[in-house]
Formats: structure tokens, C-alpha cells, sequence
């Protein structure tokens, strides 16, 4: 052994020491870096070349270790997907929920209450126009208060959708960049044997958890850490491709997701995507069409007790509310259909569908509860008669073909107090009894406690509480898995952050160590120096 | 457990945040004074302030309801009262005249009960805003208006209610029909003969249409030379009978008879005849004032109940919606100093690094 070996071990100790010194110091830059794991460098032995060398011949860095648990990560990509779905469920219902905010007296329940007292009013004084001026006041501020939600909820639906829109842009960035380091993962790991593409795996883990709080998929690595991404049960990315997520309107206009070609719409079910489908299909199905089915109802019943009554001028059969109309879809190829009222007073409120089968008869669903209301076979022109409502269908038809009829669908669109003139405000039973008369004003002011056979027995103001009180509810439980969720995410988080982040005591330690450990190596290069020195004094 | 940089900062971050959520919160409520400020706050909270809120809207409607039946019912009643003292004065009238007088005294009396009559024309006619009070529903009519041909009194109302709700389902009426106040039907025994022998004979029919009961008197036997039979369908159709009668005259103006003393025994007869009625027209009209007394002892009961009613849902209102001030402020409080002992122990460990004591 001589004297030179002294310098091989000493150098190796600075280059070791350098080394750890470098991923100190990039532990340190990268403190704030989300999703970036702390690395150690890994010292071992130096092997030793020649038997009989006893004591050894120095220090090398066998690797670079990055603090990562793959249990967590995992555990992190299903909590960002619960965490997405709760955030977007609450920021949108709580949007909504100001629309039925009654707490602050907005909504419809303040209108409704002085329509039916005005009506009241009308009792008290039938020959008086300032009562009656009163009433179509109020029945106008009632239409703009229900004008107002309709069109706040809808615009919450649209806003809604294109939220979807954008997010599906954003997932297809996030996919197309997950890909390209895909791509790179290999190339990097393949060039020296052992070595991992450390910093690579950190970004595509950051976009990974970007992308759950999205959308839920899921994902696996293959042997040269490649990652497969499925949504919906079709592929996002898969090694260095990846496929784009597209949007395109369904029958109710909303936006449905495709991928591959495929409607998954139906399969995402987490994330902001899977949040904002839910809460948009809950809205639309439920509120919204309580919210119509409140006012058609409210159109219904006081429109069929005004017709009865007589006006100042003794006229009759006048409607208070524009009458009802039918809204028709029609999703045939060949064939056409009309829809009428023919007895307002008969109508259920509900909505059909109208199909056909392969043996030529006509179907008539309801489309609220899927029952058959009525059946028969298709005659081109014949008129179909249900539940005060005749449809006339002409042309061919197929069993692909469909319509729907429905009289809520525009119902608020078309919501007008259809009196103008003040002398026609029916509060008489009898046009011998006018212009005292205040029966028929009285019928309808107590309409307001009477129970409402198509809104399932309740009253109007109890229908709307109970509108109220799920939108509420459904806010609430939002912000109570809002809450829950993001709690869960931290909890992981700092679980994470245990393992992997960077404490910067504990670099400032290791500066120190490997500091010191560098000052020694070197120190051993000037006490070989002098050694040799103090040879070729000799 | 390692602990690192980030945890540290996270957590007091997280912590902070919730703080000012929870100050944000309470301080709004201090604000708006509520407890609930949108449903989700307190689904079950919030629905039963909405019903307590609609309960008091529809409340004061009532209220507003009451207000204006007591207000018509003592319109009427006043109404009534000078229609009493009419009456009280034409009463006296007719035991004035009831002897035969000297021709100026009589015709003294008879522009007396023709400006009573008159000014009971006015009253049945009052008029309340645009409504005429005694006309049932035929409010924009006349109640009485004279036909100069038949020379009568005709009701122009009819029986027509203008009820009002005080309740979810009582109503009350609260107008008087002219028919039930200023036509009437007698009862009991009706008098077959006068003080001097003269048989009479009084029929009465009522219109079911209107309620007007007409009646007509029968004075003497048919044939005699004295015989007169006269009808009346209200209060101002005997008013008028009357004043006619102390000009020894009939309705349409001519004289009851071309001989002068058949005439005045006639007339007499005639005042005699309308005693009867003059006494239970007085009757009638008290009796109504009693009904409409009656209304309004209702009205009032009914008013307290609802006074009751609207104080107790306002005060459960206020216990489900307001917030407590007391409570919030002590909340602010508390959250005040645990955000300040945030703040400080946050400043400590921020500031510790081993780089400090590094050389």
C-alpha cells in the first residue's frame, strides 16, 4: 500500500461528501416544491479491488434514495378524487342555495303569501280598483320572483357545464403532459444502471394528483414505469398516448363525456367532473322541476277557479295566469307530432315520452315514474288522448323514435298574468251579484291552505318548503363532506409530508456533517501532502 | 412522528384559516342579528322560521281583515243610530198628530215627516269609499230609490253577504243588507182592530229575491164609504204614507176622499194603522245594532286571539333565527384569544431554524 492511496481514500471522502452536499443543498432549494420528495445520498464501502488490501479503500455514494411511499400516494390519488367531487359539490350548491335563500327573504315563499293575501284584499273590497291594482302587483312581483329562480337555476346549470367543458380541457392537458414524461421516464432511467428518474416521477405524481381532484380513474405502472390512466373504463393515457376527453350535449342540452368515442358520463363519478354531473342532473331533475311543477300547479288551480268567476265588467271563463302550454321534443327521423291542451284542468303536471315498438303500436310513458299511461297501435294522424292532453303523430315512425311532451319544461318561460284589464279580476261567483260579490275572490284567497292534489297533497307553501329544505339539506351535507374530505387530505398530507418533505433543521444538520466531513477529507490530502513532504526531505 | 418545515407552516396555515372562518361567521351573525343566515345553517331551523314568517304574514292579513269589518260594522252602526233617532222623531210626530188638527199644524207635520223621510232616503243610501252599504252585492246601486210612477220606494240590492276571512276557514259578513235594516216583517199578534172599532187587517209578503216584506193594510170593511187599504214595503214607503196622511192625501197626491170628514177619519185611521209598524221598525233597527254588536264583540275576541297568535309565532321566530348576542360575543371573544395565542406561539416556532445558531 502506499502512500498515493491515502490520496485516492481522501478524494473519494471529498467526492463523496460533494455528492451529499449537492442533494443537502437541492433538498434545501426545493423546501417549497409541491409534491417533491427529500433524496439521501446512500454511502457504502468502497469495494475493494485487490485481496489482502485490509483496510479498505475509501467511501462512494451507491445511490440517491427518494423518501417515497407508494401506499401513500395511492391512498392520496383516491382522496383527491372524494376531495375534487366535495368541493365542487359544495362551491355549486352553495350557489344555488342562495337562490332559495328564505333566510334573507329571497325566493318564493314572501310572494306567494302576499299573492294569496292580496286576493283576500280583493275579498274585502270586490268593487274597489285600488285592491284590485294591489293583486296584479303582487301577481306580477310573484312571476318575476319565480322568473328569477328559474332562470338563476338554469343559469347555475349552464355555468355548470361549461365548467365541465373547461375541466375536460384541463384533464386533457394534464393527460398529454403525463404522457410526454411517460415518454422521458425510460429514456432517463436506461441510460445508467440503477438510477431513477427522481425529479420526472415527482412531476408526473403532482399532475397524477392534479388530475384525481378532476376526475376518478384509475391507474396502474408497468415494468419500465409507464403509466396507464382509465376513465370510465376507457383509456386516458396509456404509455405516451394519450386520448382527449370531448363533450357533447345530451337530449337535455346538458354536456355528456366521451372518450374514445364512448359516453362515460354514467362512470364518472368522483372528482369535479363527477360533482358537477351529479349535482347538475340532482338540480335539474329535482328543483327545477319542483320548482315548475309548483308554479304549473299554481297556474292550474287558480286559473281554473278564475274561469268560473265573473269579472267587474260581468264577462267569465277569463284565465288569471297565461294557460299552461305544451313543450314538445322530437327525436324521430321521419316522423312529426303536435301536442294540445285539451282540458287544462285534467292534467297531471307530469311529463311522456312517446314511443314506438317493432309491432307498430304507439307507447305513452310517464317520464317521472317510467309507467306505461297508455297504449295502442299507430294509425299516422290518429289523435292519442291522455291525461287531458291529445297528441297527433304523423308519418313513419320507427322504434327508435321518440318524443316527449311535456308541460313544465317552459312552463316559468311562459309564466304571465295573463288580466290586464282590472275589471276582469273574477272575484264573483255570479254575474247577477256584481259588483259586491267576493265568493269567488274568497275561494281563491283560501286555495293558499287547501291541500294540492298534484303536488301530492301538500299546499303551495308547504311544496316549497319542502324545495327549500332539500336544496338546504343537500348544501349542508356538501359542506359536511366538504369539510370531512379536506380534513382527510391534510391528514394524508402531513402523513406524506412526515415522509417525504424536506425539514430544514434536519438539512441544516447534515450541511454541517458532510461540511465537516469534507474539511476532514481535505485535511487528509494536506497531512498525505506532508507526509510525502516529509519523505522527499529525507 | 418527523416533522418537517412544511407541516409546521401547513398546519398553523390551516389553523388560521379556520379561525377567521369561525370570526367571519360569528361577526356576520352579529351583523344581521340571525342565527340562520341560509338554509344550510340549520335546514330544520330555517323551515320552521319560514312557516312561523308566512304564519305572521297570513296573521296580519287577518288582522287587516278585522280592521276593516269592525270599521264597516261601525260605519253601519252609526249608520243605524240616526236611523233610530228617526224613527224615535217620527214616532213622536204620529202621537202629535194623531188628533185632528187645525190644517196649518198638519201641514206643520206633514214637511216634518217628509224631511224624515228624505233624510232616511240619505241614509239608506250611504255610501261607504264606492260602496253603497245596504245594497248586498249590488254595492255600485242605490239601495232605495223613488218611483215617481208607482209612487214607491224600490230596493235595488239584494240579499248578497260580503263576507270576509278571519281565519283559515271563518268568515264573517260584514256589510247589512238594505232589505234586513229598512224593510221588515211584524210579529206576534197584529192588531185586527183600531182604538175606535174600525177592523184592520195587515198582509204581509216577503220577496225571497231581496228579502223585502211588503205589507199591506186593510183599514175598514170593503163596501163601506170609509174602507182604505195602503201598502208599504220599507221604512221610507211608511214615511211617505205618513206625510201624505197628514194632508189628508194618498200617496200619488190626491185626497182620500172628496168628503172632507170621511177624509179625516180616514187620515186618522191611516196614523192610527202605522203606529204598529213605526213601533216594531224601531224594534227591527235595535235589534240589528244588537246583531251588529254582537259582530263586533266577535271581530274583537277574535282580533285578541289573533294579537296573541302573531306575538307567539314572532317571539318563536326570534327564539329559532336570532341570534344570541350575548353568546356570539362571547364566541368572538373566545375566538379572539385563541387567534392571538395562534399568532404568537405561530411567530415562535416560525422563527426557530438550527440556521440561526449555525456560525
Amino acid at each position: 500500500m502506499s502512500l498515493f492511496g491515502l490520496f485516492d481514500i481522501a478524494k473519494s471522502a471529498i467526492f463523496a461528501s460533494q455528492t451529499a452536499l449537492s442533494v443537502t443543498s437541492h433538498n434545501i432549494a426545493n423546501v417549497n416544491t409541491p409534491g417533491f420528495n427529500r433524496r439521501e445520498a446512500l454511502f457504502a464501502v468502497n469495494s475493494v479491488a485487490l485481496s489482502g488490501n485490509l483496510f479498505g479503500s475509501g467511501v462512494t455514494i451507491t445511490g440517491i434514495k427518494r423518501y417515497y411511499d407508494q401506499f401513500i400516494q395511492t391512498q392520496l390519488l383516491g382522496q383527491y378524487q372524494n376531495y375534487g367531487k366535495s368541493s365542487a359539490l359544495n362551491q355549486t350548491l352553495s350557489q344555488i342555495e342562495q337562490i332559495f335563500n328564505e333566510a334573507k327573504n329571497i325566493g318564493l315563499a314572501v310572494p306567494l303569501t302576499d299573492f294569496f293575501n292580496a286576493w283576500q284584499e280583493v275579498a274585502t273590497n270586490p268593487e274597489s280598483f285600488v285592491q284590485r291594482n294591489g293583486l296584479l302587483l303582487k301577481a306580477n312581483s310573484l312571476v318575476l320572483a319565480a322568473k328569477q329562480m328559474d332562470r338563476g337555476i338554469t343559469e347555475n346549470l349552464e355555468s355548470i357545464n361549461e365548467t365541465i367543458d373547461n375541466v375536460a380541457m384541463r384533464v386533457n392537458a394534464i393527460a398529454s403532459d403525463i404522457a410526454a414524461i411517460n415518454g422521458k421516464i425510460p429514456l432517463d432511467e436506461s441510460g445508467s444502471q440503477g438510477a431513477t428518474a427522481h425529479d420526472l416521477r415527482d412531476q408526473r405524481d403532482v399532475l397524477m394528483n392534479e388530475l384525481a381532484t378532476l376526475v376518478d380513474f384509475s391507474s396502474y405502472a408497468d415494468e419500465n414505469g409507464l403509466i396507464t390512466i382509465t376513465v370510465g373504463m376507457r383509456n386516458l393515457v396509456s404509455g405516451e398516448t394519450s386520448n382527449s376527453l370531448s363533450t357533447r350535449n345530451n337530449e337535455e342540452g346538458d354536456k355528456d363525456l366521451y372518450l374514445d368515442g364512448i359516453n362515460i358520463t354514467e362512470n364518472v363519478r368522483k372528482g369535479q367532473l363527477g360533482g358537477l354531473i351529479s349535482v347538475r342532473d340532482t338540480i335539474r331533475t329535482n328543483s327545477l322541476n319542483d320548482l315548475r311543477r309548483l308554479t304549473a300547479s299554481l297556474i292550474q288551480e287558480i286559473n281554473m277557479l278564475h274561469r268560473s268567476g265573473y269579472g267587474l265588467d260581468g264577462t267569465t271563463d277569463n284565465d288569471f295566469f297565461s294557460p299552461l302550454q305544451l313543450s314538445t321534443r322530437d327525436f324521430s327521423s321521419g316522423a312529426d307530432m303536435t301536442a294540445t291542451i285539451t282540458d287544462p284542468d285534467q292534467l297531471t303536471l307530469d311529463e311522456y315520452s312517446i314511443q314506438f315498438d317493432a309491432s307498430g303500436n304507439y307507447l305513452v310513458y310517464n317520464k317521472q315514474n317510467g309507467a306505461l299511461v297508455t297504449s295502442g297501435p299507430y294509425v299516422s294522424g290518429d289523435p292519442i288522448s291522455f291525461d287531458g292532453i291529445e297528441i297527433v303523430v304523423t308519418g313513419a315512425v320507427t322504434p327508435a323514435d321518440k318524443f316527449t311532451v311535456s308541460p313544465l319544461a317552459d312552463v316559468i318561460k311562459n309564466f304571465e298574468v295573463a288580466i290586464a284589464d282590472r275589471q276582469k279580476i273574477a272575484a264573483a261567483s255570479s254575474n247577477t251579484a256584481l259588483p259586491g260579490d267576493n265568493s269567488n275572490a274568497l275561494l281563491i284567497a283560501q286555495l293558499s291552505q287547501n291541500a294540492i292534489a298534484n303536488l301530492g297533497g301538500a299546499t303551495f307553501s308547504s311544496y316549497y318548503g319542502g324545495l327549500v329544505s332539500t336544496i338546504g339539506s343537500m348544501s349542508r351535507a356538501a359542506s359536511d363532506s366538504f369539510t370531512f374530505d379536506d380534513n382527510l387530505l391534510s391528514e394524508l398530507n402531513t402523513k406524506r409530508e412526515s415522509l417525504s418533505g424536506v425539514s430544514l433543521d434536519e438539512e441544516a444538520a447534515n450541511l454541517i456533517r458532510f461540511q465537516r466531513s469534507f474539511e476532514a477529507g481535505a485535511k487528509m490530502i494536506q497531512v498525505t501532502d506532508e507526509l510525502l513532504q516529509t519523505l522527499l526531505n529525507l | 412522528m418527523r416533522i418537517t418545515s412544511f407541516m409546521i407552516f401547513n398546519q398553523l396555515a390551516s389553523a388560521l384559516q379556520k379561525n377567521m372562518e369561525d370570526f367571519t361567521k360569528l361577526n356576520s351573525q352579529l351583523a344581521s342579528g340571525k342565527r340562520i343566515e341560509k338554509p344550510s345553517d340549520d335546514v330544520i331551523g330555517m323551515m320552521r322560521s319560514l312557516d312561523y314568517r308566512l304564519s305572521i304574514s297570513t296573521t296580519e292579513q287577518y288582522k287587516r281583515n278585522i280592521a276593516e269589518a269592525t270599521f264597516h260594522l261601525k260605519f253601519t252602526d252609526d249608520v243605524l243610530d240616526s236611523v233610530a233617532d228617526s224613527l224615535q222623531e217620527l214616532k213622536k210626530l204620529l202621537s202629535m198628530g194623531g188628533n185632528a188638527q187645525s190644517q196649518e199644524n198638519r201641514f206643520f207635520y206633514a214637511e216634518q215627516a217628509a224631511k224624515w223621510r228624505d233624510l232616511l232616503l240619505g241614509l239608506s243610501n250611504t255610501k261607504l269609499r264606492e260602496r253603497y252599504i245596504f245594497s248586498g252585492h249590488q254595492t255600485n246601486q242605490k239601495a232605495f230609490t223613488y218611483d215617481s210612477t208607482a209612487y214607491r220606494y224600490n230596493y235595488n240590492g239584494d240579499l248578497g253577504e260580503i263576507n270576509v276571512l278571519l281565519d283559515t276557514e271563518a268568515t264573517l259578513p260584514l256589510n247589512i243588507t238594505g232589505s234586513k235594516a229598512f224593510s221588515f216583517a211584524m210579529n206576534g199578534p197584529l192588531p185586527t182592530e183600531l182604538s175606535d172599532g174600525t177592523p184592520i187587517n195587515y198582509t204581509q209578503s216577503t220577496d225571497p229575491l231581496t228579502g223585502i216584506t211588503t205589507t199591506t193594510v186593510e183599514i175598514g170593511s170593503a163596501g163601506d164609504p170609509e174602507y182604505d187599504t195602503f201598502t208599504f214595503s220599507n221604512l221610507l214607503d211608511m214615511t211617505n204614507v205618513l206625510s201624505f196622511a197628514f194632508e189628508y192625501k194618498d200617496v200619488d197626491g190626491s185626497d182620500l176622499n172628496a168628503d172632507p170628514a170621511i177624509q179625516e177619519e180616514m187620515a186618522m185611521h191611516r196614523l192610527m194603522a202605522l203606529s204598529v209598524p213605526f213601533a216594531d221598525a224601531s224594534n227591527q233597527i235595535t235589534n240589528i245594532q244588537a246583531e251588529i254588536g254582537t259582530k263586533q264583540v266577535h271581530l274583537n275576541d277574535q282580533k285578541t286571539r289573533i294579537d296573541s297568535s302573531a306575538l307567539n309565532l314572532t317571539n318563536a321566530l326570534s327564539e329559532t333565527e336570532d341570534a344570541d348576542i350575548d353568546t356570539t360575543l362571547t364566541e368572538i371573544l373566545k375566538t379572539d384569544t385563541a387567534l392571538q395565542a395562534l399568532r404568537e406561539s405561530a411567530s415562535r416556532i416560525l422563527s426557530q431554524s438550527l440556521m440561526d445558531f449555525l456560525k
